[in-house]
Formats: C-alpha cells, structure tokens, sequence
C-alpha cells in the first residue's frame, strides 16, 4: 500500500526542507518527494516510506518530525491552487503544532532532571476575594 | 465566472460537496475559499464578535470577515452547516446578517444532511447567481410592449399577459401534465387578453416546469422562480425601492426572501414537510368540506385557540385537524388554527433565515387564502401586505422580466 | 508495541512522539486515506459518501447533524481499535476532521469510557512544560510495552 507522510522540521533546525529533499534524490529509495514550507512531503510504498524516514530523523532525532497524511502530495482535491484557494481545513492544526516545535525539540534533546513545574494559578475562591476587597475598603 | 464563497462546516464529512460543486457548476459558478491565516482563525472574536467551540465554524466566519474586508474575493456567498447543529445555526446566521450588514454581496444560507442533493441546491445556486449576473436586468422596474410570462408550478400553472406594464390576462389552471397545463394557462391569459400569440413579443417561464416548458414554448428567458417572483411582488406591491420581505407559500414548498431594491439580497428555500405548504391547506378546506377559495374567509371568523394543531408533519397534521373536528371544534377555528399552523413554521423555520424588513409581501395562490396572511402578521407583529395579482407573481415577474430582454 | 489513539486525532505532535517511542499511533488520516486513495472516488474531495453519515449511526442518533456521523465513521473504527489512549486539553485551534466540537466530546467521551490506559495532558506553553509534557508521554507509553 501507498502511504504519504509529512516531514516537518521545528524552525530552529539546522536541517532545511531541502536538505530532506536532496538526502532522499540521493538516495537508494523510490518515492515521490514534494517540497513545502514547512518541509517534505514523501510518497511511495508503506515498509519503503517507514524506513525512509527512520533515516532523515537520524539527520536531527529531536527536530525532525513526522506526520501521516490521508491524501497523496499535491492531489487536486486538495490543493488550493485547483480548489478555488484557501488553505484545507486540516493545514491550520500543523501551522499551530509547528509553533510548538522548538519547544518540543528542546524537551526532546534535553537530558537529566525534569524540572518542577510550578502549579498553574487557579482563580481566587469568593471568600478569598470577599477578604481583599473589605481590607482595600477600610 | 461567477465566484461564490463557502462558508460551511460539515459538508465534507456529510459525503455533500460534491453536490455543491456539482450545482455550483450547473449554474456556470466556481467555488472559492477566501485565504484566511491561523491568526485570523484565533482572533476571530476580535473581528467578527465571538469564537465558538467548533474550529471550522471559527474558520467560516474568519472567511466572512475577509470577505466583507475584501469584497472582490468573491461575487455571491453560501453559508452552510449541518441541520440539526445549533452551534452552527447561530453561526450560520450570524455570518449571514454580517455579510448582509457590511457589504453587498448576496447571502444563501443553508442547513444540509447527508440526503441533500446537487438538484435541491440547483434554484438557489441559480438564483444567486442571477442576482449577480444580471443586477442590470433585476433592476427592471418597467414591464414594456407585450410579453408574457408562464409560471409553471408544482400544484397550478399561471400565466398573464402583461402590455406597457399591465397586466392584461390571466390564465390559471392545475398543473397536470406540465407542457398541457402550461398550454392551457397561456391559452387562457392570450384569450381574456383578446391577443394572439403570433402578437406576443416574448415570453419568460419560471417555476419548476420551467426548463421543460420553456424549451418547448421557445422561450426568451427561462428563470429561477426566487428572482422572478420577489421581481413579480416588489412590482405588484409597488415597492422597488427599498427593502422589502418577499413570502412565497407554495404548493410544495416555500421561499422567504429579503430583497434590497428589487433585487433579493438573500433567501430561503425548503419546508420539512407539506405540512407547512399551501398542500395542507388545500387538505382542510377538502376535509371542512368547503372549497379552497372560501377558507381564509371561515378561517377570518375562527380562533386558532380553539384547536390544537401542529401540522409539522403532514400526517400529524391531518391527525390533529380529524381530531379536532370528532370533538366537535368549530370548522372556523380549525380553518384558523391551519392558517396559523403552516404560517407559524415558515415564521419558524424560514422567517429567522432572512432579514424581516417592512414591507411584507405575501404572494402566491396562498396569499389568497385570507387566514394565512392574517395569521403571518400575528406571529410578525407587522403589517402584511398582499398585492393584486398576488397568485401570478411569477408569472408577472417573468413577463417584467422578459420585457427587459427586447431592447438591444 | 500498543495501538495508541492520540486526541486530537490530527496531532502531528502526539503521532509523532508515539511512533518514535516504539508504538502504533492511530489517526484520523488513516482512515481518509483509505477512502481518498480508494479506486472508486464517488465524492471528492475525501470521498465521503452519504454512507458515511450512515455508518456513523453506530456512534450517534440520527438526529445528530450529519457532520458528527461522517467524522465519528472515520474516528469511531480508531477508538474502537485502540489499547491505550493519549488526550490533550482542546487547545482552540482545531479544524477539518477535529473542526466539530461536538464530534471531539464525543470522541473524547468514548475514548475515556473505552477503559483502556489513558494519558491526560495539556499543550504546554513553555520550555518547563514542554519537558514534563514528552517526560510524561514517554514515562507513559515505556508501560505500555
């Protein structure tokens, strides 16, 4: 079975979308490749797609993600140069996941203790509150 | 290439948008998506007045803020999201009163289920298309020289023959075979006329049977029936200018139209059941025993009160009015409490999809069926406003409209 | 190696940190893909027939918008396929296949009354959490094996 998959690199990669590209040109794999902004897009068959990308992560273990795609790369149905513009629905939750990257890039190459993370603020229970304002008041 | 924007959720996962493409097609329009970014999304509530939970509703009216920001992305919009969802209900009209409020671009809104099809969407894709593609004729307000116009619709078929801007004939006759029946009607108007047909300069057909019968008659202009009749009312009523709220209670369904300057700025189509169309009236006054014509007069005599009734569906509807007449309620109130029944779901259903602007018009042969207008101003609190000619509007419409197509 | 199902089941974050650690994430793309690329498109652009709203009945009444039934017949097989299960909080920016709310409490309350290991989380917003986020899912998934 054909399978597509995203590749897609935290913006603070040193590996560029088309350094993928030219390690996959250059590489003993059949597969189709398409460039983006965010990164690759590869096609071909499942087992050779799989071990493909198990070596463009080893290019930036933490920095290089992966993510499965339903649709084949620039199908017509879904490309908004032939679908009347627009981006598809699906592209905002990857902008908004690519966002957080970094972060998770950094989480995944760390080492040793995880930190403490201080409790997130709750609001102020009513008798808390009812204190503050009658001591402001007097 | 008509351009019209979709704003929707859900079409893609009800197996329907392929249908939409497909009447959008028919129609000789493409769909568009207006470019819209991840901040626009996120910032919705900023723009447009809220943020809901559903991302894709977030989406379409990030789509309308750029659209009312940018008006030349896109000629006509839809609005569509699932029947039954009433996150999107709101949203759905939400969009729509904000595009209508801030630009000039032409609204349909829509609720869909996986059964809708490219043919239930084809009369209003195809009026909405008409209102941009030809504004110029739409903007008629003059019938001139001699034409014609055939409504043929799905209960009757209603022809008039119009001369300098009056009407001069009528025909009217039940739709049985469509091209026979079409027949006969314009027999009839060319005869209470005293015209020939040879004499008749155009003629313009709308309705249901419109394609069949216009090809066949080698009609001028072949028509939607949602531009023709709210042309049709605006012209009986007098009231081009302006705003205007057009209803039509058909036979088989009904149509609520806001028009701006005769020309509809956005409109519903539908009904759930014939329980909410002129067909269960015709039921009642059958079932009463009298005949339709006198209906809305007993039912002016009546209290809907009186009666429960709640034709929401046909067969319940019929339930309620044999039960009501087995104990014993007066034929009056129960000729009322149909009226009021049909009126109160296009009030329901279909009044809360358009803008209700003064004045109200009231067209169609239901329109004739006193009751029901009455009933309509009740739940309206307005003034509603039924017209001479108010059973041929489509008719008249096409006649105006075809009218328009003899110059140059 | 556990079949995870990851909310939302778009997440590229969450598919990714799964597959890498050793296990099979379950999304929603599989299931487009297998009426996408199918030989017959009846109804682009994903091939979702009117069935699928059908289908979907097995999740949702009919009187739940069509919308709901044609996503819950391409995220419903997943939950039921599932072993484990990773949530995060909805972070307000979901759309396409996790563009209806009510579909997402749905799948959620499904995933959540499936009674398999589940891993709740939010999206972290800084570098603290985002350690204790993968910390988490990795402390989570090394049980599963």
């Amino acid at each position: 079975m054909r399978i597509t998959k995203y590749v897609i690199t935290s913006s603070e990669s040193d590996i560029l979308p088309s350094d993928i590209a030219m390690k996959i040109y250059g590489s003993k794999y059949d597969v189709n490749v398409k460039e983006t902004c965010f990164g690759v897009v590869v096609n071909g068959e499942e087992e050779v797609i799989n071990a493909l990308i198990e070596e463009i992560r080893s290019l930036d273990p933490a920095g290089i993600f992966i993510k499965d795609r339903g649709f084949p790369p620039g199908d017509p149905r879904r490309c908004r140069g032939r679908r009347g513009g627009g981006a598809r629905p699906g592209f905002y939750m990857i902008e908004a996941e690519a966002k957080m990257l970094p972060m998770i890039s950094r989480a995944l190459a760390a080492t040793g203790e995880v930190p403490a993370v201080p409790e997130k603020k709750k609001p102020l229970m009513p008798n808390k509150l009812e204190d503050i304002i009658k001591e402001g008041l007097i | 290439m008509i351009r019209i924007a979709q704003l929707s959720c859900g079409a893609e996962y009800s197996g329907i948008q392929k249908e939409i493409e497909r009447a959008a097609d028919t129609v000789g329009a493409k769909i568009v998506y207006p470019e819209v970014s991840l901040d626009d999304i996120l910032n919705v509530e900023n723009k447009f007045g809220v943020k809901v939970a559903s991302g894709d509703l977030n989406l379409a009216m990030a789509r309308a803020v750029r659209i009312v920001e940018n008006p030349d992305l896109a000629d006509a919009v839809i609005v569509m999201t699932c029947f039954r969802c009433a996150e999107a209900a709101i949203i759905r009209s939400e969009i729509r009163k904000f595009i209508h409020e801030h630009s000039k671009i032409p609204v349909l809104s829509y609720s869909f289920t996986e059964r809708t099809t490219a043919e239930t969407l084809l009369t209003r894709m195809e009026a909405l298309v008409t209102t941009v593609k030809f504004r110029g004729l739409l903007a008629r307000e003059k019938q001139k020289g001699l034409t014609a116009g055939i409504d043929s619709g799905s209960t009757t078929t209603k022809s008039v023959i119009m001369r300098d801007n009056e009407v001069i004939g009528t025909g009217w006759v039940p739709t049985n075979e469509v091209l026979k029946s079409a027949e006969d009607a314009f027999e009839a108007a060319l005869k209470m006329a005293g015209v020939k047909k040879e004499e008749v300069q155009a003629v313009g057909v709308t309705g249901y049977g419109r394609f069949l019968v216009g090809k066949h008659i080698n009609a001028k202009l072949i028509q939607e029936e949602i531009t023709v009749n709210s042309k049709g009312a605006v012209f009986l009523a007098d009231a081009q200018k302006g705003a205007a709220t057009v209803i039509d209670i058909g036979g088989m369904d009904n149509k609520a139209i806001s028009v701006q300057d005769g020309i509809p700025g956005g409109f519903t189509m539908g009904g759930i059941c014939a329980g909410a169309s002129g067909r269960f009236l015709e039921l009642t006054a059958k079932r009463l025993g009298v005949d339709i014509t006198e209906l809305g007069k007993l039912a002016l005599k009546g209290d809907y009160h009186n009666v429960a009734m709640n034709s929401y569906c046909i067969v319940f509807g019929t339930q309620s009015l044999v039960n009501s007449l087995a104990l014993g309620c007066k034929p009056e109130d129960v000729a009322m409490a149909a009226c009021h029944s049909v009126a109160e779901q296009v009030y329901e259903q279909q009044l809360q999809e358009v803008e209700v602007k003064e004045p109200v018009i009231m067209v169609g042969g239901t329109a004739l069926v006193e009751g029901l207008p009455k009933a309509m101003e009740e739940l309206l609190q307005l003034k509603v406003r039924v017209p001479k000619y108010a059973q041929y509007i489509g008719a008249v419409g096409a006649a105006l409209l075809v009218s328009g197509l003899l110059e140059g | 190696m556990a079949k995870v199902i990851v909310y939302p089941p778009t997440s590229m974050i969450l598919s990714d940190l799964v597959e890498r650690m050793g296990h099979k994430a379950l999304v929603v793309s599989e299931s487009v893909r297998k009426l996408a690329t199918a030989n017959d498109i009846q109804s682009p652009p994903l091939n979702v027939t009117p069935e699928e709203p059908k289908k979907g009945l097995r999740y949702a009444a009919v009187d739940v918008p069509s919308g709901v039934r044609g996503r819950m017949a391409l995220i419903g097989p997943l939950i039921e396929e599932a072993e484990a299960a990773i949530v995060v909080e909805d972070p307000g920016w979901l759309t396409g296949c996790a563009g209806c709310n009510r579909t997402n409490e749905l799948v959620r309350l499904l995933i959540r009354t499936k009674g398999v290991p589940l891993l709740d989380l939010a999206y972290p917003t800084d570098d603290a959490e985002a350690r204790v986020f993968v910390q988490k899912i990795k402390t989570f998934l090394e049980a599963l094996k």
